[in-house]
């Protein structure tokens, strides 16, 4: 395996890209500040139309903004042309040249940079090779499957060693266990050559999946950025919350009382918190996830109400309950499976598995507030 | 497994449109309901074959279609010292000079017509712009325009005494600058350039905009400057179009007959114009049916080469995305390159066209004054009558009379049997009336003499000619038209209650009638266009408006040449919005690709 070769000093990440640019779109205004540490594959996830291929080409220098500066590996590449940035992009559909072979596609880049053939050779070999298609070398492109495309896609991006590796939703055309498979070997390959990447995906799982840092993008901009777990399990606004797995958000209100914060879910009760300076008297919505809801009344906070569906999911159960602050749904272990539609049902949480995200009649999405953890009650 | 056998296992589509063409009344539905179609069914194509090969009018087509070529291969083989006469044709210096001739200016007239379209198609290709919808149906026009007229709007702007070095003389008095080159090899390649050259451009415009945008970026990431990616991406993708449209406007220009017969005059000569010589003017009938078979086996093997790069054309991309609009702000340099691209090609493009409309409103044709109607005046007195040998209100009249039979007739055979093989693909029964497409005019209007002269009178031989002319492509218009249009919403009519007759009046007509009025008006076009059939069957007797002005320019009677023309183009204005109007024209109708026939 040559891949020492391939992780040269251009690919183990030595570099780090940063980046603050801003462009008008007629759909939106993109207004992104990123830094993306070297050797790390970032997950830049966020709904379809919300600006993320559209800040991959702006990296990559298909498109310009409009203010703003992108340093990669310490150089300005603001206004240098694609050709010049050392950027690989793996386009959404491999964007692969349907008149040239597998080989052909590979070593586009590489008779660019008018290597010597000798040295081409070798290194086709090498990536042919580390990509298991050495049998594929002179098959055309539209006989390939679709994992054999994503290969040649990602061999033909890393050949001429870029210094950034961009993948817009590289595996979006192939089926689900492929893109499991494909996932797994990208991350290996990636712990191998040690890379810089960004990889785009509107799938919550797949970012999450990678364990690395990732950004949430709304709109044009990246709301939140952070380590899967962080993310996860301290969204920023009701919006990541709501994207990167489900969450419940109820309406509910903060009041003060006798040294403690009263938190009232409407038609649920009262549950009272400490007082904490960043949790001000007003409205907001209580987040919690499905999975830390528990049947039982051994919970102090908890709801109860009628269940209006429920599905089974194999490893458990879910449901949708009505209760007195709408639809809150819910993940059950296989062990209530008694359960019926219409049953009543008491559904517990932890105070420090929830998050408060305050609402303003201007912006419902302001940041949200973590609980102390101490309950109070 | 052949769609017959597809009840066997228990798939009913083909079983439900038996049933639903019963419902539609169609000749000889399957007796004794459902299960008895199933049976039927089971015989692969029993009733289809019937449809396609021995239905009477599609056997009557393919008589009237080969039998004219077949009497001529027969006349010529079998005749008298048949292998001398070739040999000896093939040896002589006419041969080798014509066949010099036709391929020198094909190669040009081809070479020219891509690479004034390539710019243009860049811009077609990659960018979105105001206009563009339009722009690219206006190029169906040449197509449309009679040859006679080209030729008239050569003369009139690039003549001798052309209004392009009257231009020059104003401009330039002490230069003595002037264009000559009109009547000579030159001026030939220059009309064949205005023909072909506007389809050239619409065609890799085409192609190149289905080039995926992402393999131009693709390339530039991974390090390659527009020119290589052009060299190594672009172009290897577009090599097949470019050298289907080579072959296509070097085969036009190769037979190309009116151009050549005026500008050409005795020095310059296809194998058409040679046809034509020896049949009309030197009255040799043999030898004119030899030229015709030498000539038929070149188009034979052109046709071949020409099916073999559009067969290549499949390997294109079939991108369909949004292109980024060509705005001044955002392209300012390309877009002041396209602006003078546009002016530049339209004003080659149209100025001969508005030239000869200009020009007939000035009396002697020259500009200056005021404008009058003398010109037209001039239609109406006996000088044209002498110069054409009919008054124009007879020409008007011969023209339209036949454009409108060829019309009607090319438009319902051709609907007959589109609508007869709707549920089939393309296949051999299609092929077989798509092959007068590569015989040339000429040599079938010879064959047809020869086969017919003597006993029908000249307009039946005319019409006879004009339609196997027309119909191979309006055939094929109307087989794409028909196809596409599919049964769910007749099906619907027939669960509704209608009967068949009211399905064809209240549904299945209105959606056809844009591609019947595009048929129409192209049939025609093709019958107001066409002069050799008119010259070589006609006999002098019938005279139609190409005739007229192919008169009027041999007799210099211009003034009366321009008036007609304007005429003429007013009326291939009329057609042309008559389409435009209904439908997009669709240019794979025109030039059909080899590729979509499939065998059956």
């Amino acid at each position: 395996m040559n891949e020492n070769e391939l992780s040269g000093n251009e690919l183990s990440g030595s570099e780090q890209l940063c980046l603050e640019i801003k462009k008008a779109y007629p759909e939106f205004r993109m207004e992104v500040a990123l830094q993306v540490n070297r050797g790390e594959i970032f997950s830049l996830v966020g709904p379809s139309g919300c600006g993320k291929t559209t800040l991959l080409r702006l990296i990559a220098g298909l498109e310009q903004p409009d203010h703003g500066v992108i340093i990669l590996d310490g150089r300005e590449i603001t206004n240098l042309p694609p050709a010049q940035r050392r950027v690989g992009l793996v386009f959404q559909d491999y964007a692969l040249f349907p008149h040239l072979t597998v080989a052909g596609n590979i070593e586009y880049g590489l008779k660019v940079q008018h290597l010597p053939a000798p040295a081409r050779r070798q290194r086709l070999a090498e990536l042919l090779a580390l990509f298991s298609l050495e049998g594929l070398a002179h098959r055309q492109i539209q006989h390939l499957s679709g994992g054999e495309k994503q290969r040649v896609a990602l061999a033909r991006a890393l050949a001429p060693k870029p210094l950034l590796l961009l993948l817009d939703e590289p595996f979006s055309a192939l089926d689900y266990s492929l893109r499991q498979r494909l996932r797994q070997e990208l991350k290996k390959l990636q712990a191998k050559l040690g890379f810089t990447a960004i990889f785009v995906t509107h799938q919550q799982e797949e970012a999450l999946s990678f364990g690395g840092r990732l950004g949430v993008m709304e709109n044009g901009r990246l709301v939140q950025t952070g380590t899967a777990e962080e993310v996860y399990e301290n969204p920023a606004t009701p919006f990541v919350a709501g994207f990167l797995g489900e969450a419940n958000l109820l309406p509910c209100s903060v009041e003060e009382g006798e040294g403690r914060a009263r938190v009232r879910l409407e038609g649920d009760g009262c549950f009272e918190l400490p007082l904490q300076e960043d949790l001000p008297p007003g409205t907001y919505l209580l987040m919690v996830r499905p999975e830390d809801l528990s049947p039982g009344p051994v919970l102090a906070w908890r709801v109860t109400g009628k269940i209006e569906t429920l599905e089974y999911l194999g490893s458990g159960y879910r449901l949708e309950v009505r209760c007195g602050a709408g639809v809150i749904r819910a993940f059950i272990a296989k062990k209530y499976r008694n359960l019926r539609e219409g049953d009543q049902i008491t559904l517990g949480f932890d105070p420090r598995q929830i998050r408060l995200f305050p609402v303003s009649p201007q912006n419902s999405s302001g940041p949200s507030v973590p609980v102390d953890n101490s309950p109070g009650i | 497994m052949k769609s017959g056998n597809r009840v066997k296992d228990g798939n009913y589509d083909d079983v439900r449109s038996r049933v639903f063409a019963r419902a539609r009344g169609e000749k000889r539905p399957p007796a004794g309901g459902l299960i008895r179609a199933c049976r039927e069914h089971s015989r692969p194509h029993a009733r289809e074959k019937w449809h396609a090969d021995r239905n009477p009018v599609y056997l009557l087509l393919l008589l009237l279609f080969y039998l004219p070529v077949l009497s001529l291969l027969v006349k010529v083989f079998f005749g008298a010292g048949f292998w001398q006469e070739l040999t000896g044709f093939l040896r002589s210096k006419l041969f080798w000079n014509t066949l010099s001739f036709s391929c020198r200016q094909a190669l040009y007239s081809a070479g020219f017509s891509l690479l004034l379209a390539l710019p243009g198609a860049y811009f077609f290709g990659r960018f979105a712009f105001p206009g563009k919808r339009l722009l690219r149906s206006a190029m169906v026009l040449p197509f449309m325009l009679p040859g006679i007229l080209v030729v008239l709007g050569m003369v009139v702007f690039y003549g001798n005494n052309g209004v392009l070095n009257h231009w020059l003389t104003l401009l330039f008095p002490d230069r003595g600058w002037r264009f000559t080159g009109l009547y000579g090899f030159w001026g030939i390649i220059l009309a064949h350039v205005f023909y072909n050259f506007t389809f050239c451009l619409r065609l890799t415009g085409e192609a190149w905009e289905r080039i995926n945008p992402t393999l131009h970026e693709a390339s530039a990431l991974l390090g390659a400057g527009p020119f290589y990616t052009w060299r190594r991406i672009t172009l290897p993708l577009m090599a097949p179009t470019l050298l289907y449209l080579f072959l296509l406007v070097f085969l036009y220009s190769f037979f190309s007959f009116t151009v050549v017969l005026v500008l050409g005059g005795y020095l310059y000569k296809t194998f058409e114009v040679l046809i034509y010589i020896e049949y009309s003017s030197r009255l040799r009938f043999a030898r004119a049916a030899l030229i015709a078979i030498v000539q038929l086996l070149l188009l034979a093997g052109l046709l071949y080469l020409q099916a073999l790069s559009g067969r290549r054309r499949r390997r294109e991309g079939l991108f369909a995305g949004t292109l980024p609009a060509l705005k001044f702000r955002d392209y300012p340099g390309r877009t002041i390159l396209f602006l003078f691209y546009l002016v530049f090609t339209g004003f080659f493009f149209f100025s001969p066209l508005a030239a000869v409309v200009a020009r007939s409103f000035f009396s002697r044709g020259l500009s200056g004054g005021l404008p009058v109607l003398e010109n037209y005046r001039l239609l109406l007195t006996d000088g044209f009558r002498f110069a054409v040998g009919r008054s124009f209100l007879s020409v008007i009249t011969t023209s339209t009379g036949l454009a409108v039979t060829v019309s009607v007739v090319a438009v319902s055979l051709a609907y007959y049997l589109a609508r007869l093989r709707r549920d089939r693909p393309w296949g051999k029964a299609d092929l077989w009336l798509q092959l007068p497409l590569g015989v040339s005019f000429v040599t079938f209007s010879s064959g047809l003499f020869m086969l017919a002269g003597k006993v029908l009178p000249s307009v039946v031989l005319i019409l006879w000619a004009q339609l196997f002319l027309a119909f191979p492509l309006i055939y094929s218009m109307l087989r794409t038209a028909r196809r596409e249009l599919g049964e769910p919403l007749l099906e619907a009519a027939a669960l509704l209650g209608a009967t068949p007759a009211r399905i064809l009046q209240t549904v299945e007509l209105p959606l056809m009638r844009p591609a019947l009025s595009t048929a129409a008006a192209y049939a025609a076009a093709f019958s107001l266009g066409d002069l050799a059939a008119v010259l070589m069957l006609g006999r002098g007797r019938v005279v139609t408006l190409s005739v007229a002005i192919y008169r009027l320019i041999g007799h210099y009677r211009f003034p009366q040449a321009i008036a007609l023309g304007t005429i003429f183009i007013l009326i291939s204005l009329l057609l042309f919005l008559l389409m435009e109007g209904r439908s997009r024209p669709r240019l794979q109708d025109i030039f059909p690709r080899p590729e979509e026939a499939e065998e059956e």
